[in-house]
């Protein structure tokens, strides 16, 4: 659909490229990209025109863990994060990766590409919130790392210069008594875009919740973290501290055409309280 | 129903024959239009417009041409010229179309230019390339438009206003009224198989492969826009990925064969999904005020049934929503009217069930919440209101297993012990459960069919009908009619259909197609076996001399005295001593006006919803639906099944997710994809069951097929609302239901 179509094979050769031409369109499964051509293409809208492919960088495509975190590949895979060996901390992110799109949709679609589009209702992004995840930019001026939720800036906004790459998302090991999990609202039961998802991940001691990490994306114009609701948690028995709709407060859902702003707020409050009451009970220790 | 009664003389009409086609389909060997790649065929792309109103300022159509790869553009100026203008509606069933004619555009995805290349990848970009500018107008999209008026026709030419005893007074002297008001959304032809075409002409010859339903309706009007003969059109049609309506007539893809001229070669266009949500027709949003009546004893004294709907700026459909209630209750008084806004868009048209599906889930939800205003179960509110004789006309039903139908139902789901109160089931999960049940009903139609039946020497058949399979099954529904009509095993006739050099099989459409097209058939069979026992019984060599016409019938390839089975001969005999190759039957169907005059003809059923819905979150799960349904002979209950199943799924869709959201500043559908504009997946899909009820009728037509078509959807929906109600005790009337409705509930 666009008149140039570059494909680098290393990482140097694409940040070159990019630098030469910031107005290339960086490309990796176009599990987003393509239906934003197909609509732009309906509504007789310009379309991009230059695409950089990121398919043939080796770089971009691993899953690894060295001393103090995990490294994975920008271009890493909904089906390869379904389908890896990762801690129970990652559960949250494999049960998201389970729910976007059909099987054809995870095969292609890269976490990388989910960030880098920024959606407001982007599966990818509250799990990896819950992760304190940070991204890594490349460019030939050098490489940077931002906190996740310093690289979102808003809807389809992020910190990404026009001649960067997000090369790697960055994980830092946890240990302890993890457990994860995610919910996920659409107006049906599959190959929905979510009205409203929630991502948790609580630390165990001593039957007692030492650190909880809780996230809720769809209902603001980037993901938010819980953090009144965390503090509150803290230090808590699980079912102890009663979720309040003070501790969301700071979300600003908006009216669509998938929901009520006023019902996503609902939402959100009871999907958050039912993923908690799901980690607090021992079966979720099973990963 | 028993599979084993119904069979007779080897015949397998009635028995569940596998699909004939399945093997190819599944193969991916059977070819679709947009299969056929012709030699030298070049990629066609429709741009269509933005705007919803206005004109077309400019086109880049330098840049589009010089792309590489690009043949040609056609627009408004070099647009081949046509016979008729595309407003002509003179050939019957016609609507008008956006052929190029001029700058107007008058809705959201009119076609405003065609792009001809090389390959569709440079098409595509050529068509981009025509950055089109507008001359916008305001927009008017919604059922609030200024300027409603009251037609004179509804659907195709039904009276828009119809009544029947004294709706006042039945209001009046009612011990229980309601008035409410529900709305149905607009809504959108999404087939798996887009509309398509390849096209190539030869002279004044023109080929064509196009999925179609009417292959000699779409015959017709593209003679007529191209001043051409109709024997001079062939059109190829075997397998239609789905039509549901959409693709009875020509459609956007008379643009592909002037395309074709325009170019001098073969040319395909397939549209977009994105490009469904424009010409092909819609369902309009409907918004429906229903005033019922009822005695003390829950017997209905008045309905009145008033229509508000759309139709497009510059044409007319109107979904008849009211019809429904002409034939369903007994009332002593009932009164359906319309009236109609008309907005930016596409002209709405035939979309499954129009009519019948927008407004059974209006009517069902009313009686719903009557039969809880009269403190009665659903069920038995509806038997006391059973309709012995069609309502409106009063004349009596040809045959009506309607009460079979609700008791086989109800038996089967399990409805007896339904708590009359909302709100009274959970399950253990701690959802709250309910149970809810519309009537199905729908016309038993027919519409103009011819066939042609051939007897070889070599003891098989030849059966000839341009008939259109969508994937209803009609490849092997017909062929067991021909082969029973031959008295032949279905694997020794030959049958030939979906071509336009056929003999002309009429539509499938109207739930009529195994009627008309079936009778047509079964006709032209008993025609040729008429013929063969003619040279029989007359032949002093045959053991059959003398037998006369009516001692004389067919089995397995044989005729033999109906008084002694023993004696006769094989058709191969008869006529190698007659010395013929063959003898042929023209056979022919068509509605019956006596009959019609004489009896009200529909199809009826009964299905059974349970949900379970959320209590904190408003999620709606359909768990079980059963559905009963009486629609006469059954040629094939295999492929009926399949029919209910998929008419109750579209129920499921129309109650809990369907919706085009249409932005009202520009006119244009939001959610134009297979991504938001929801219909149910597999998950959303429960345990659907359909029943078939036994149904003997002598009077519908010569085969007794009253059509499977269209039923399903209807009641389906409104059983689902219904069942919505009684686990929430929140009545919902705006469709579909959305999460939100049951919030503070």
């Amino acid at each position: 659909m666009s008149t140039i179509w570059l494909q680098p094979k290393t990482l140097p050769e694409a940040l070159a490229m990019l630098a030469a031409d910031p107005a290339l369109t960086p490309f990796a499964g176009g599990t987003d990209l393509y239906p934003a051509q197909a609509a732009r293409f309906a509504w007789g809208e310009a379309l991009p025109e230059a695409i950089l492919d990121l398919g043939a960088l080796p770089e971009f495509w691993g899953i690894a863990a060295d001393a103090t975190q995990w490294r994975i590949g920008a271009g890493a895979t909904w089906a390869q994060l379904r389908d890896a060996a990762l801690p129970a901390e990652f559960d949250v992110l494999r049960a998201a990766s389970c729910q976007v799109g059909g099987a054809q949709i995870q095969n292609r679609g890269t976490i990388g590409g989910n960030l880098c589009n920024a959606s407001p209702a982007a599966d990818g992004v509250p799990p990896l919130l819950a992760l304190d995840a940070a991204v890594e930019l490349a460019s030939l001026r050098g490489t940077r790392t931002l906190p996740l939720g310093k690289f979102l800036l808003g809807n389809r906004q992020t910190e990404r210069a026009p001649d960067e790459l997000l090369t790697a998302v960055l994980v830092p090991h946890r240990a302890g008594d993890l457990r994860s999990g995610f919910e996920k609202l659409g107006a049906r039961h599959y190959l929905v875009i979510s009205i409203v998802m929630v991502a948790a991940m609580v630390r165990m001691e001593a039957g007692r919740i030492a650190e909880a990490a809780i996230a809720v994306g769809a209902c603001s114009a980037v993901a938010q973290r819980l953090p009144a609701l965390e503090a509150a948690l803290r230090g808590s028995r699980p079912g102890e501290v009663a979720v309040t709709p003070g501790q969301l407060d700071h979300l600003a859902p908006i009216d669509d055409a998938r929901a009520t702003g006023a019902y996503r707020r609902e939402a959100a409050l009871v999907l958050v309280r039912r993923l908690l009451a799901r980690l607090a009970l021992p079966e979720a220790l099973v990963a | 129903m028993s599979d084993v009664q119904r069979m007779r003389h080897g015949s397998s009409i009635g028995l569940p024959v596998t699909r004939r086609d399945g093997h190819d389909k599944v193969t991916g060997q059977a070819r679709f239009a947009a299969d056929n790649h012709p030699t030298g065929m070049l990629y066609a792309v429709l741009a269509t417009s933005r705007i919803a109103r206005g004109r077309v300022a400019f086109l880049d159509v330098a840049a589009a041409r010089a792309h590489v790869g690009v043949v040609e553009v056609m627009v408004p100026g070099n647009r081949p010229a046509l016979a008729i203008h595309p407003d002509d509606k003179s050939v019957p069933f016609s609507f008008k179309m956006d052929l190029l004619q001029d700058d107007r555009v008058r809705y959201a995805g009119q076609s405003i230019a065609v792009v001809i290349a090389e390959t569709l990848e440079a098409a595509t970009e050529g068509a981009a390339l025509l950055a089109p500018r507008y001359a916008a107008e305001a927009v008017e999209v919604t059922l609030d438009a200024p300027g409603a008026f009251v037609p004179e026709t509804v659907g195709v030419g039904a009276p828009a206003e119809q009544r029947h005893g004294d709706v006042e007074a039945g209001l009046d002297h009612a011990a229980h009224r309601i008035e409410t008001t529900y709305e149905t959304p607009l809504q959108f032809h999404n087939a798996m198989e887009p509309h398509g075409i390849v096209a190539a002409w030869d002279g004044d010859a023109l080929s064509i492969d196009m999925p179609t339903q009417g292959l000699a309706l779409t015959q017709m009007r593209i003679a007529a826009f191209f001043g051409i003969r109709m024997e001079d059109i062939h059109i190829r049609s075997p397998f239609i990925g789905g039509g549901f309506g959409s693709k009875l007539l020509a459609g956007p893809q008379v643009l592909g064969i002037l395309a074709a001229k325009l170019v001098g070669r073969p040319v395909k266009l397939v549209l977009t999904r994105a490009q469904m949500y424009g010409p092909v027709t819609h369902r309009s949003a409907t918004r429906q005020s229903l005033r019922l009546g009822a005695a003390a004893d829950g017997q209905l004294t008045a309905i009145d049934h008033h229509v508000r709907t759309a139709t497009s700026r510059h044409d007319d459909f109107l979904e008849p929503s009211g019809g429904i209630s002409h034939s369903l209750y007994a009332s002593p008084a009932i009164a359906t009217t319309a009236d109609a806004v008309r907005l930016d868009t596409g002209t709405p048209g035939f979309m499954r069930g129009p009519g019948e599906a927008s407004g059974s889930i209006a009517l069902e939800s009313a009686m719903d919440e009557m039969a809880a205003a009269c403190g009665i179960d659903p069920l038995e509110f509806r038997l006391r209101n059973y309709a012995e004789v069609e309502p409106i006309t009063g004349k009596p039903f040809s045959s009506k297993a309607l009460r079979d139908c609700y008791a086989q139902g109800a038996t089967t789901f399990g409805w007896a012990g339904r708590p009359l109160a909302p709100r009274q089931m959970r399950d253990a999960d701690g959802l709250l459960v309910g149970w809810g049940l519309g009537t199905a009903i729908f016309p038993a139609m027919m519409f103009q069919a011819e066939a042609r039946a051939v007897l070889r020497r070599d003891g098989t058949g030849l059966v000839e009908a341009g008939i259109h399979d969508m994937g209803q099954g009609a490849w092997t529904a017909f062929a067991q009619i021909a082969a029973d009509s031959l008295g032949l095993d279905i694997d020794q006739v030959e049958f030939r259909g979906g071509r336009s050099d056929l003999p002309n099989a009429g539509i499938a459409g109207g739930s009529g197609h195994t009627a008309t097209a079936g009778g047509a058939i079964h006709a032209a069979g008993g025609q040729a076996i008429a013929r063969l026992t003619e040279l029989a019984v007359a032949d002093p060599r045959s053991p059959l001399f003398g037998a006369g016409n009516v001692g004389v019938v067919a089995r397995d390839g044989r005729l033999v005295r109906w008084d002694d089975e023993s004696r006769g001969e094989t058709y191969g005999d008869i006529l190698a001593r007659a010395g013929l190759d063959m003898v042929e039957g023209q056979g022919s169907a068509a509605a019956d006006q006596a009959t019609a005059e004489q009896y009200s003809l529909h199809a009826h059923g009964a299905v059974f919803a349970e949900v379970k819905v959320d209590p904190e979150l408003g999620q709606v799960r359909v768990t079980r639906l059963v559905g009963a349904f009486a629609a006469g002979r059954i040629i094939n209950p295999r492929m009926v099944r399949s029919q209910y199943y998929g008419g109750m799924i579209w129920g499921l869709s129309f109650a809990l997710h369907e919706h085009a959201a249409m932005d009202v500043r520009t006119g244009r559908v939001m959610n134009a994809d297979l991504a938001e504009y929801r219909v149910p997946v597999n998950a959303d899909v429960p345990s659907v069951e359909a029943i078939l009820v036994e149904e003997e009728d002598p009077h519908v037509n010569a085969l007794g097929i009253k059509g499977v078509g269209e039923i399903g959807i209807t009641g389906t929906a409104g059983a689902i609302a219904n069942a919505v109600w009684h686990a929430t005790g929140v009545r919902v009337r705006k469709f579909p239901i959305a999460l939100e409705a049951f919030s503070g509930a």
